[in-house]
């Protein structure tokens, strides 16, 4: 055998098994939380080990005390009003905010063409504190549309970003036959670079979507009534309240996880391009 | 002689400005605004009960809030922790990712589906992560411990995000693991790997072909194709991206937050600037190591940019 | 259709200038070739006669009031970009109405005009399918009914035909010479192509690096080219050009280069003696006997079929001439040619004198 030959049997084995070490590790957690979710209490308290499911035992009363008697129906409900509200403005603002940085001349342009991935680049937690004060200052802090605001101060940078690179892509020409043809600014943007735009757009609109979809640091700290709280607070709120039914913390986990993984795999492609094609929050 | 006049130019700048408008005004009310009132607090000797009051805005400002964190006991170990976690957490994620883009190059069928369950753990709710891994983890009703006592692994129940050290023997050498770090730096290699994993997958793809070819011609081996073509070709990547994860790493609180508090010697300065500020009710104080955090990213920033400037040219 | 002015345009971007105190009138119905190089900056005028981009000095006028302050929109111009720049989601036909529409033209007006123009450019059958579907002839004719429909005061086009294969130009050219006569348009064309500018303008623009060389009809150019750029830049061949010196020989005036030297009969260059630049295009030349014959070594022989050309050494330089196809030369036959003077174009300074 050369040793071209059994260098490549090696590396075909360490490839069959990594796959099958990574997968493990990737999927059992998702696994695990979907598992325990469908258990009862007492399952949990005297079979911890149970890696398996009896389908027969399968019980959906994590899901429904979790929803009716945690309060969780409110929390979706706030949840995908400010994640759409967000994902709304956001890209209602890039777009025209891209459009204006790449095509409109005016002094400063160059400076925001900058600027624009250095404010992305602040971390949260020099944001939280100040933000925190304020707000109780004014006696705003318990307020969702107050939420959504920061969430846009997250999310528009990147998403400036992107459809700015975007943007760069198109070539120039079409606009212009627009603004000779009859068209405004504005007029060219709705009906020339929207259309052209739709995988950009989607990219941003999930990308949007994922941040105040996820986010929790912000929501933690500015939401004190349970009624205002979105899903993250909600299962922190949770997981704080019980010790020993971790199925609850499991349902409500999965609450929280499946929509966003279902989002993502079902526009994979148009996401991976978005994560790549901007810098990402850590 | 007649200069053009300014209406045209004033027509986009115009039209740029309210397009620009909103966006500006939110960024600089929520972004620019808070560092400086950031500033301003950490200049300033102000608790939590302080922030309803007229002294906050007070001009008795005073360096005493700086003073005191890096006088606290407790400073230069946090720093350590902060260093040590975004290394090794930085490094571990990137090795992973370059594992998992490794596996996952080349066409076989079910590709797609493998690189979509790849990136799960970076798309899934923070919250949800965590709480699963913690449960999984748990010392009295997590999974992996009661296999492994039961298998015979474990003497007794290891509470990963709990304690601090961990004694153990490897081969006869005594070793005092950090527990709680470095479960914690575990879950972010798990946690953050699909952003190095994507990143290099795809400069992995745009590697042409020609090269292994002309590699192999010359007589190259399959594991010395992979050192001289594959390796030298993303190591630009792999800089990169282990600096990004730097800075975003140093910057993490949910994870830590949500996996142990800060405790069992997991506390890292994010966490301090909450602590100061929940847990003692110093604004002051909690402004300053934020302040001091600021300040250590724009340094990492500046050589960010100094590094892509002289990579550029 | 109205008529174009444009006075000393000027325009900069960064250090670099594109344009130079631009001078240009076009009549009302007028063909206007723009010709040049590329780099030129034939279509940073094009762009700034369109409103699309300001000029740093200068005056746009149509039918002699200024449109500076106007949009692209209010200057009721149409343009046909180099790449088309169709809509690509929307069809032939919504493509053709879009201007229109954009002026709120009432809909069955609008459905006449599209279908007028695309008859006029055979394309009806076609406004139903995208502009991915069309092949790059079709694309073409739909950028130009896009502008025919929308019966602006002048249009423009930005070399509309480079992107046509070579046989497709040709046609397509004629077409557009006999649309012009048509719709007797007022036209501003942008093209590097000489032959497209020669065929189709009634007047031409010949620019370089920002500046107008010459502005004239094609025959003028062609016959008397006002500076040694125009002179090498029209006519193909290239005008056989050389440096050298005038000087007076009992009362005669003679021109001696490099490679051979002339009697300039009854020409009277006023520049006295020094030097200067000699053109002759390889037409003019006559082979055969003469008083003033030249002897040359036939160096290369150049057959395009409707004619010959032969490349003939004079002396120390090179020189083209066109033979009858029917000829026949070897390479390193001597042959007898005459430059008459008469046909000789002089520049002093690289300007005609």
């Amino acid at each position: 055998m050369s040793r071209e030959q059994l260098e490549m049997i090696i590396i075909r084995l360490l490839r069959i098994m990594g796959l099958i070490l990574f997968i493990i590790i990737v999927a059992f957690p998702f696994y695990w939380m979907i598992v325990s979710s469908f258990k009862s209490l007492s399952e949990i308290l005297l079979n911890p080990a149970n890696l398996g499911l009896d389908i027969r035992k399968i019980d959906f009363h994590a899901y429904y005390e979790v929803l009716f008697e945690h309060g969780f129906l409110r929390y979706i409900s706030n949840s995908v009003y400010v994640s759409i509200v967000t994902v709304m403005l956001s890209v209602t603002l890039a777009t025209v905010g891209g459009y204006a940085v790449t095509r409109l001349r005016f002094r400063g342009q160059k400076f925001m063409s900058y600027s624009i991935l250095l404010i992305y680049m602040f971390p949260a937690i020099v944001l939280v504190i100040p933000l925190y004060v304020m707000f109780s200052r004014l006696g705003l802090r318990d307020s969702i549309n107050l939420l959504i605001l920061v969430y846009l101060a997250q999310t528009l940078p990147v998403a400036l970003y992107m459809l700015r690179s975007y943007f760069q892509t198109l070539p120039p020409e079409m606009e212009q036959a627009g603004l000779i043809d009859g068209c405004s600014r504005l007029g060219v943007i709705w009906r020339i670079v929207i259309p052209l735009s739709a995988p950009a757009l989607a990219s941003v609109a999930l990308y949007t979507f994922m941040i105040a979809w996820n986010e929790f640091l912000f929501a933690f700290m500015f939401l004190d009534t349970p009624e205002k709280f979105t899903l993250s607070r909600g299962v922190v709120q949770l997981a704080g309240s019980v010790h020993l039914s971790k199925q609850l913390v499991m349902a409500a986990s999965v609450m929280v996880t499946v929509p966003i993984l279902a989002l993502f795999l079902f526009f994979e492609r148009r996401l991976v391009q978005g994560l790549t094609a901007g810098a990402m929050k850590g | 002689m007649k200069r053009t006049s300014p209406a045209f130019l004033d027509r986009e700048a115009r039209l740029a400005f309210w397009m620009l408008f909103p966006t500006f005004t939110v960024v600089l009310a929520f972004v620019i605004f808070p560092v400086i009132w950031n500033l301003w607090l950490s200049l300033k000797p102000v608790s939590l009960g302080d922030l309803r009051g007229a002294s906050l805005f007070k001009l008795n400002l005073t360096l005493a809030n700086f003073h005191k964190i890096f006088s606290d006991p407790g400073f230069g170990s946090v720093l350590v922790t902060t260093f040590v976690y975004t290394i090794a957490g930085s490094f571990l994620s990137i090795l992973m990712g370059l594992a998992a883009a490794l596996l996952v190059h080349g066409e076989f069928p079910g590709r797609s589906l493998l690189r979509g369950l790849f990136i799960s753990p970076y798309i899934a709710p923070v919250v949800a992560v965590t709480f699963t891994w913690s449960f999984i983890l748990d010392p009295q009703l997590g999974v992996l411990n009661w296999l492994g006592v039961s298998k015979g692994f474990f003497a007794q129940p290891i509470p990963f995000f709990s304690q601090r050290w961990w004694d153990l023997e490897l081969l006869g050498i005594r070793i005092r693991l950090p527990l709680a770090l470095t479960s914690v730096i575990l879950f972010e290699g798990w946690r953050y790997f699909p952003f190095a994993f994507l990143f290099i997958l795809a400069r992995l793809q745009a590697i042409p072909n020609e090269l292994y070819q002309a590699a192999s011609v010359d007589g190259a081996s399959p594991f010395q194709r992979f050192y001289h073509v594959t390796m030298t070709q993303l190591s630009p990547v792999l800089s990169t991206l282990f600096l990004f994860r730097f800075i975003w790493t140093f910057n993490k609180f949910d994870d830590i937050f949500l996996l142990t508090r800060g405790q069992a010697g997991t506390k890292v300065m994010t966490i301090t600037v909450y602590d100061y500020a929940f847990g003692e009710f110093n604004i002051g104080a909690s402004s300053a190591v934020a302040m001091l955090l600021f300040g250590m990213l724009s340094i990492f920033l500046v050589i960010y940019f100094h590094w892509i400037l002289k990579e550029g040219s | 259709m109205a008529s174009l002015t444009l006075k000393e345009i000027t325009k900069g971007f960064g250090k670099v200038n594109a344009l130079s105190s631009v001078d240009l009138h076009v009549a009302d119905g007028e063909f206007c070739v723009l010709l040049g190089p590329s780099g030129c900056g034939k279509t940073t005028l094009l762009n700034i006669i369109a409103g699309l981009i300001p000029q740093d000095e200068g005056i746009v006028a149509l039918d002699g009031k200024s449109v500076d302050r106007l949009s692209p929109r209010d200057r009721d111009v149409a343009m046909v970009f180099q790449s088309y720049a169709l809509y690509p989601h929307m069809s032939v036909g919504q493509n053709l109405a879009f201007g229109l529409r954009m002026r709120g033209v009432p809909k069955p007006t609008i459905r006449e005009r599209v279908l007028e123009s695309a008859n006029l450019l055979g394309i009806e059958d076609l406004l139903d399918r995208k502009p991915r579907e069309l092949s790059g002839g079709q694309r073409q004719r739909v950028a130009m009914g896009r502008a025919i429909v929308r019966r602006p005061r002048l249009f423009l086009l930005d070399e509309p035909l480079s992107n046509l294969d070579a046989r497709l130009r040709a046609s397509v050219r004629l077409e557009l010479k006999q649309l012009h006569r048509k719709i007797k348009s007022t036209i501003v064309y942008v093209t590097h192509d000489q032959v497209e500018a020669m065929t189709l303008g009634d007047k031409v623009v010949v620019m370089r690096n920002g500046r107008v060389h010459q502005i004239d009809k094609p025959e003028t150019i062609y016959a008397r080219p006002a500076d040694t750029f125009v002179a090498r830049f029209i006519g193909s061949p290239e005008m056989n050009l050389y440096q050298g010196g005038i000087f007076k020989k009992d009362g005669q005036y003679h021109f001696q280069s490099a490679g051979f030297s002339l009697d300039l009969g009854s020409l009277q260059p006023n520049v006295g003696e020094g030097e200067v630049e000699v053109g002759i295009r390889p037409e003019d030349i006559v082979i055969g006997e003469s008083e003033t014959a030249l002897k040359g070594t036939v160096e290369m022989i150049s057959n395009v079929g409707s004619e010959k050309y032969l490349h003939v050494g004079l002396g120390d330089v090179s020189i083209t001439i066109r033979a009858p196809k029917e000829a026949i030369f070897q390479p390193g036959q001597i042959i007898l040619l005459t430059i008459p003077p008469d046909r000789l174009h002089l520049f002093y300074k690289g300007l005609r004198i």
